[in-house]
């Protein structure tokens, strides 16, 4: 629960309701334990962001790799492939589409995501196949799915929602049933807030005091 | 009775996940439930509300969408973009097919039950056709420009009705085009910066849509015009789900604010024909939003983020006013989540992607009746196990001496061995398990932790034998006949010589382990087994049914004992048969064979059958009478059912040794604290 122990604070203004006023705890105590609450959930939700910012760092960097490396790689393949093509035309000209794309879709365990991996065979002058790697990545279902729940977070529980994210309610609710259910039976637990209408109760005190001298 | 001194545990941390859809079966009278982690459980509303069957989830599947199709198929769609069906029989998923539409939030199957209709994020609709064994893509409705979040189709099976968000368009099936887009208010009578998200579509056949939103509304709206007919506000927070009877005379629809509201179409005055739609009844059984309900022909099923499942029969449609018309509320699971080395005193713990295990904590002190012991020492965190891979745990055990740990996931066994040297205990995982143990829906061990026995999903069960370092293979029965009818639940005699296995529609089986074959098979019943126990010496079987029958077999004479045929003569008390948690778990005194100690989740009951058993007119929970009682009123009053309910609500309550209990509580208020916020609700006097 919040506060350990209800503290019983003499209120000037709650004289006349003495018997029947709900028990009062500090408003400071439970603010400062709801704030240590936010806090901890923003902190966690910071944390989340900062972990898959890191992943998508760690991918793009990858990426700029991969296409650093796959820019070198076609140009000496085009060479020899228009020397290749050039030579075969001269050999058969059926033998040109020779390029092959094999789609294998790999099967993985019942579970995890699906990969496809799309295999481009290459004839090369030498007869040797080179083989052709392009994984379609789960990047982009990953970010779909990532957008969807993100959407369905702001819609439930987004700024705009009423939310309590303190568990004054829960909380309160606990506190004043402790109280009903005890031997000794008490008021229900109230939270006050005294900062508020400092002004007011300032103006309402001064004006009491020059009603009583008055009469 | 005897006296107990009693580990109190509170430190099982479970939180159950959140509920996110139901989907009700009339013909087979069950519930399909799926959860914020993916799980899908299936409740059988006519053996008592029990939890028969359940799927395991998985990190990657947030089910948004949960249908059962013609010939008892259950198809569910969510966030990953997949469909897949689950195969009731098996207890494991058929296949899941990648719909290319990015996340899928709804789908509903044909009136006919033969296609399937999936609402996308890329706000296509599309149309796959049921074939026997698969689902087939057949084609894409007009595309529309937001995700299509809420899918409903008119019982012609003509139209379509589809809300997205700030619009609900209106399909002809046959074209696939869109005929009318009706747009929908942001705030009920005024301005509002939010877009309204419609939460939930229904068609009814006279051609009028329902709608509910997250403002607040239920509209209706006539889907030939398409212009709204009428709004109706009722709640300050979104109004998450709505489902429609068969009769479609009444409707149900959740709110975030934890509120359910029955709408009832009524006539306008006594004796006219006209009819229109009133909103009858609040149910206020959730404190979080309710994100799904369900209508049955006489109960309206709710369920949310505050985990509860409520079932809430409605009294007009009741036929015997009797205990059945009560409102259920699911909380607690159904099958046991903890298990027990006695020897050790340590308690293993099941969550969905974790195991833990804690050492008791012991106490020097004594005291009497009632009293708190300080404790010497405090309960000890010894393992946190983290599992690999994103699949949830299906099972999990700990062998009677500690030294071993078991659990399974959907596609693994692992095993794990436990050395204990002075405080320090280490871990060695047991690396090469068998091919053959692909997943386990019971994993037991044996009494002197020298066997292993699996229940796999596909039927059969293995027993494996435990070596220092490693397992030997001894044997596997092959699955009997009969079909699936629940999990199946394990039961190995102390003395090792006796394996029972539940589940299936041809009753309870016992088979002999030291001769390796089937024993006999306990008579079928048809109520589904929730506990299983075989207790020491004389080798009786005690089962408990989710009726709340309790029998007791003897397992050398293949004959049910003579203390259960004078109990089913009695019958029960009509008291223990209005319990409405299930018993989860069955145990003995090793000196007392007259004992029987069982629990279920709000009470602990120690039946004496050497005492007489209770009829109706006697008083069921007498707790004991003071001592300066006369005798008299002791044996008035004094019956075999022994039934305490100090701790509660138990997930797990057990022997450890003659004269000490272990209760696992969970109080609902843990529970509460750690679920998401619910909306802020204006209290009078707070």
């Amino acid at each position: 629960g919040a506060a350990a122990e209800p503290l019983e604070e003499d209120e000037e203004g709650d004289d006349e309701l003495d018997d029947e006023a709900p028990e009062e705890l500090t408003f400071a105590s439970a603010q400062a334990e709801a704030r240590e609450e936010e806090r901890r959930v923003r902190e966690t939700v910071l944390r989340d962001k900062t972990l898959l910012k890191e992943k998508r760092k760690r991918r793009e960097e990858l990426f700029i790799e991969q296409k650093v490396r796959g820019k070198l790689l076609p140009d000496t393949i085009l060479a020899q492939l228009t020397t290749a093509s050039q030579t075969d035309i001269k050999k058969s000209p059926g033998k040109l589409k020779e390029v092959n794309l094999q789609k294998k879709s790999e099967e993985c365990e019942k579970g995890s995501n699906t990969k496809k991996v799309k295999v481009q065979k290459v004839q090369s002058v030498s007869q040797k196949s080179y083989v052709a790697l392009r994984l379609k990545d789960q990047d982009l279902r990953d970010s779909r799915q990532q957008a969807a729940k993100a959407f369905i977070h702001d819609s439930l529980y987004g700024p705009g929602t009423k939310r309590t994210t303190d568990s004054f309610l829960l909380v309160n609710k606990f506190l004043s049933l402790d109280n009903k259910r005890s031997p000794v039976k008490k008021a229900a637990a109230q939270f006050l807030n005294n900062a508020w209408g400092v002004q007011r109760k300032q103006n309402a005190k001064r004006f009491k005091r020059r009603w009583m001298v008055r009469k | 009775m005897g006296e107990f001194k009693v580990h109190r545990v509170r430190f099982f941390n479970y939180v159950p996940p959140g509920i996110r859809c139901v989907a009700y079966n009339n013909q087979s009278n069950r519930l399909a439930v799926s959860r914020t982690d993916g799980t899908v459980e299936i409740y059988n509303l006519s053996a008592n509300y029990f939890q028969e069957k359940f799927f395991p989830g998985h990190e990657s599947r947030a089910t948004e969408a949960l249908c059962w199709a013609e010939g008892q198929r259950l198809f569910s769609a969510g966030l990953n973009g997949e469909i897949l069906e689950y195969d009731l029989q098996a207890l494991n998923i058929k296949y899941a097919m990648d719909a290319f539409g990015g996340p899928i939030w709804s789908m509903i199957a044909s009136p006919s039950g033969s296609q399937l209709l999936v609402g996308c994020e890329d706000g296509s609709v599309k149309l796959f056709q049921i074939t026997p064994d698969k689902i087939q893509f057949e084609r894409n409705f007009d595309p529309q420009k937001s995700r299509v979040l809420s899918l409903s189709w008119h019982p012609s099976g003509t139209h379509i009705a589809a809300g997205s968000i700030d619009y609900i368009s209106v399909f002809d099936v046959k074209s696939g085009s869109a005929i009318h887009k009706m747009i929908v208010d942001r705030q009920y009578m005024g301005v509002s910066k939010r877009k309204c998200i419609v939460w939930g579509v229904a068609f009814l056949s006279d051609g009028t849509v329902i709608s509910v939103d997250s403002a607040g509304k239920v509209q209706f709206w006539d889907s030939a015009t398409g212009t709204l007919v009428k709004s109706h506000l009722i709640a300050n927070a979104d109004v998450q789900s709505i489902a429609v009877a068969d009769q479609e005379d009444s409707f149900v629809v959740g709110t975030a604010e934890g509120t359910v509201f029955h709408f009832q179409l009524v006539s306008v005055t006594s004796n006219s024909t006209e009819k229109q739609w009133v909103r009858t009844k609040p149910f206020q059984h959730h404190t979080h939003d309710v994100r799904t309900v369900a209508h049955s022909p006489t109960a309206l099923i709710s369920g949310g983020t505050d985990t509860h499942l409520v079932i809430r029969p409605l009294m007009e449609k009741v036929e015997v006013k009797n205990y059945d018309a009560a409102l259920r509320k699911i909380t607690f699971p159904h099958r046991r989540l903890i298990s027990c080395s006695r020897k050790r005193q340590l308690l293993l713990f099941q969550f969905a992607h974790h195991l833990e295990l804690w050492r008791l904590g012991s106490t020097a002190a004594t005291g009497k009746n009632g009293d708190i012991l300080p404790l010497s020492k405090n309960a000890d965190h010894l393992l946190h196990l983290k599992t690999k891979g994103p699949e949830n745990i299906i099972c999990s055990s700990i062998s009677p001496c500690g030294s071993w740990i078991a659990y399974s996931t959907a596609s693994r066994v692992f095993l794990y061995r436990l050395n204990y040297e002075h405080d320090n205990i280490s871990l060695q995982r047991i690396s090469k398990m068998p091919a053959f143990l692909r997943s386990a829906l019971q994993i037991l061990f044996s009494e002197d932790s020298t066997k292993l026995f699996v229940a796999s999903n596909q039927g059969s069960l293995h027993i494996i034998r435990l070596l220092e370092g490693s397992f030997k293979h001894l044997h596997t029965f092959q699955p009997q006949s009969g079909t699936v009818e629940a999990m199946c639940l394990l039961a190995v005699s102390p003395d090792g010589n006796w394996l029972a296995a539940s589940g299936t529609s041809a009753g309870v089986h016992v088979y002999n382990v030291k001769h390796l074959k089937l024993h006999c098979t306990v008579p079928a019943y048809n109520f589904p087994v929730t506990a299983l126990a075989i207790a020491p010496n004389t080798n009786n079987l005690v089962i408990a049914h989710s009726d709340q029958q309790v029998f007791e077999y003897s397992i050398p004479d293949k004959q049910y004992t003579e203390w259960s045929r004078n109990v089913q003569k009695q019958g029960f008390h009509h008291l223990w048969l209005q319990r409405d948690t299930p018993i989860t778990h069955i145990s003995f005194h090793p000196k007392r064979p007259m004992h029987i100690l069982l629990h279920d989740a709000y009470m602990f009951c120690i039946i004496d059958k050497s005492l007489p058993l209770p009829n109706d007119k006697t008083v069921l929970y007498n707790p004991l009478p003071p001592t300066n009682e006369s005798d008299v009123f002791r044996r008035r009053t004094g019956h075999a059912f022994k039934i305490s309910k100090i701790y509660k609500p138990l997930l797990f309550m057990d022997l450890l040794d003659e004269g000490t209990l272990v209760a696992v509580e969970r109080p609902l208020d843990d529970i509460i604290a750690q679920l998401p916020p619910p909306i802020k609700k204006k209290k009078f006097g707070t």
